[in-house]
Order: structure tokens, then sequence, then C-alpha cells
């Protein structure tokens, strides 16, 4: 079985349908449970509106499937509130570089 | 400046900045490549809108408006390039006549549901995608070359969109035989999209004032290799394939055709056709030309004549 912190690396892949940036770093991953082969990720978007929900979950689902021992995925959409204070320092720098401010 | 220096400076991979630094001739020239990308951007907010409503639930509804805000945004960029160049654009969009409007013919044919919309997705927005990928790439006009990043990061988003449910589609055994039928149609109008082949083509200053880097026929294959292979991964039949020794795409129907815009139904058995038919066909324009563009002019024309009263 993958613990936490595995699976919140493995979110580290799963990048935002228009930029470079990952889940994670955006703020997005609000909270990782894993009860035996059962993985359990809590999610908010940048807006209720957002275009991309299916996607990203898709995508959540897809890379979490191919960690060891993992059986089923369920994303939980907890629609907290989402800010730009919520992303990584490393994300600011990747949004920068791509000049949005 | 000359025309000789000014090449020379383009030559060298120097950015226009703006129209102070460079030839009449090259703005008129960047003037009509901006309308163009302006307008097929814009006409596509209405013609994805009223597909829209097909919308097989919220979610999907949800993804596809917000495409078509990404879409307006990309129009309001393009204007604003056009504007910042001397262009009266206010008057460009809402007293143009409809069939002077220069998006692809493309457009003028209704789509009319779900299944249609999804297929503009991943062929039409691949054929702007191919298209913009280039100027960005290529373009002289440095404030469009920096506008672009931005407009390519959304457009990855809508081919993603369209792709992913052209799979759902294909894999639904009530809506396989709807998107069949659309990609029969809709395959080789955007084949055309990519206009002349580079045997016919009259205007090269596009090319040689660096607006764009890559020919139509070089641009064509560049969309069918992204577009070709997405179909036969879905078991998809497209009149077009790989051709190893030639090491280029092959179109396997007539081409350029003649086509049954009310019925959206390609007269195959007629032969092929010449360029010139399919200019006038262009220029007489299709079925939803008026309706779409009075959409996008209804709302200000209305508001003009009350201020007006």
């Amino acid at each position: 079985m993958p613990t936490p912190d595995e699976v919140q690396d493995a979110l580290c892949e799963v990048m935002d349908p228009e930029l470079p940036i990952s889940i994670v770093d955006l703020g997005l991953v609000r909270g990782v449970e894993v009860d035996g082969g059962m993985v359990h990720v809590r999610l908010t978007f940048t807006s209720l509106g957002c275009p991309c929900t299916d996607v990203i979950r898709e995508d959540i689902r897809e890379r979490l499937m191919r960690l060891p021992g993992v059986q089923h995925v369920e994303v939980e959409e907890v629609f907290e509130p989402w800010s730009v204070r919520d992303i990584s320092p490393q994300g600011l720098v990747t949004l920068r570089q791509l000049g949005i401010t | 400046m000359d025309q000789e220096s000014f090449l020379e400076r383009l030559r060298r991979g120097q950015l226009v900045e703006g129209p102070e630094h460079c030839p009449e001739d090259y703005i008129e020239s960047l003037k009509r490549t901006l309308i163009v990308s302006a307008d097929t951007e814009l006409i596509s907010v209405p013609a994805y809108f009223r597909a829209a409503q097909d919308a097989p639930n919220l979610n999907a509804y949800i993804s596809a408006m917000g495409i078509i805000q990404d879409e307006m945004g990309h129009a309001h960029i393009a204007y604003r390039l056009l504007r910042d160049l001397g262009v009266d654009v206010e008057s460009l969009i809402y007293d143009r006549d409809p069939r002077e409007f220069k998006h692809p013919y493309a457009f003028d044919v209704p789509l009319d549901s779900w299944t249609e919309l999804v297929v503009a997705n991943a062929f039409y927005d691949r054929a702007g995608f191919v298209l913009l990928k280039d100027i960005f790439l290529h373009t002289s006009y440095g404030p469009w070359k920096r506008a672009l990043v931005k407009v390519n990061r959304e457009e990855t988003f809508h081919l993603r969109h369209g792709e992913r449910w052209m799979t759902i589609l294909a894999q639904d055994p009530q809506k396989r035989d709807e998107l069949q039928r659309a990609v029969d149609w809709m395959f080789v109008l955007t084949l055309e999209w990519f206009g002349l082949p580079d045997s016919l083509k009259r205007h090269k200053d596009q090319i040689s004032y660096g607006l764009k880097g890559k020919s139509n026929d070089q641009l064509r294959q560049e969309w069918m290799s992204a577009t070709v292979p997405l179909c036969e991964k879905l078991g998809l039949k497209v009149p077009a394939h790989y051709d190893h020794e030639r090491e280029e795409y092959v179109i396997d129907c007539p081409f350029p055709a003649d086509f049954d815009a009310e019925n959206k139904r390609w007269n195959f058995e007629k032969g092929p056709v010449t360029w010139d038919d399919v200019l006038q066909r262009w220029r007489a324009r299709g079925p939803a030309n008026q309706e779409l563009v009075r959409q996008l002019q209804v709302g200000y024309r209305q508001l003009r004549e009350a201020l007006a009263a």
C-alpha cells in the first residue's frame, strides 16, 4: 500500500490541463487518506464553474491507479475556498515565468 | 525605411514592435492576417454556444461554456492588436456585412449537436492551434507573439476536451454512428480550412514578411498528423492515410470536392472540383453565416438604436 506521502508525490505529477503546474502546487489537494487498497483524495477547484473538473478527476484516478496496491480511487470535491495564496512558492515562480501574475 | 533593409532586419530575427517601424504594406498584410484570426475566434462563440445547448450533463455544459469564454478572450486579444494598429474595431465587428467576415467557411455550416460540437473542438480547434502555433513560432510582430502564449495554452484544453469526448462517444453504441457522420463531413471541411495548395497560392507576402512560417500544404499535413491517428485509434473512418514511401499523409477522396451544406454531405461521386469552385462556395457563404454574425451584432445595434431614440 502507498503511504499518504507517496500518494501526495504521485499527485505532484498531475498537471493543470492548461498550465505546466501540478494540482498540488496549485493548492487544489486538500487531503489524502489511504485505507487498504482505497485512496481518498479531497479536492477543491479554483472556481465553482471550473471547466476542467472532469479532466482533472480523470487524471488523478489514472495516475493513482498506477501506484502498486491501489484498487480504488475516490475523488471528493470539497469546494473549500481557493485563492492565489494557496499556490506554492514553486507554483508562483512557474506562473510568473509564464507571464501570469 | 526602405523595403530591402526592412526585410534584412526581419531575416536577422528582429521583431516589429509597432507601425512606426515598418512599411505600410507590412501593416496591411498583418491586418489581413489578424482579421482572419480575430473573426475565426469570434464566430466560434455563437457557433459553439448554439451546439452547447445539447450538452449531455451540467459538467459537460460548464466545460463547453469555459471554452466559449476562452474563445471570446482570444478574439478580444486579436481585435485589441488591430485597434492598436489604428483599425476602427467597433465598426469592424458591429457594422460589417456578415458575408464580409473572414472566418473559414466551416463555421458557416451550423453545429447542431453535442457530437458535432466536440468534433469541432477536436478538428477546428486543432486547425486553429496548428495555425496559431506556426504564427507564435514565426511571426515577426512582437505584440502578437507575446499574446499567443496564453492563447495556445488554453487551446490545448479545448483539444483535450474534444478528443476526450470523441473517445467517450466512440465507445457508446448509440452515439457511434452519429459521431462517424460528423467526422465524415467535418474532416474534409477542415482540410479545406488551410486554403489553396502551395502550387496555386498567390499571396506569398505572409511568409516573406515573417507573419507565418509554414505553407498551407505543410500546415494541412501537420493537422492530419494529429487528426488521422486520433480517428484511427477510435476506429473512425477518415479519407486519408499515412503513405510510408512518400512520408506524408495522402487524401483518399476527391479533393477539393463539391459540398452540399444543407445536408452536410460531400458529393464525392461528382469527382474533384476546382479550387475556383471552392472559392465561389466560400464567397457565397454557408447556411449559418447570417444567423451567427447577427447574433454577435444584435445587442450592440439595439443599444445604439435605443440611445439614438
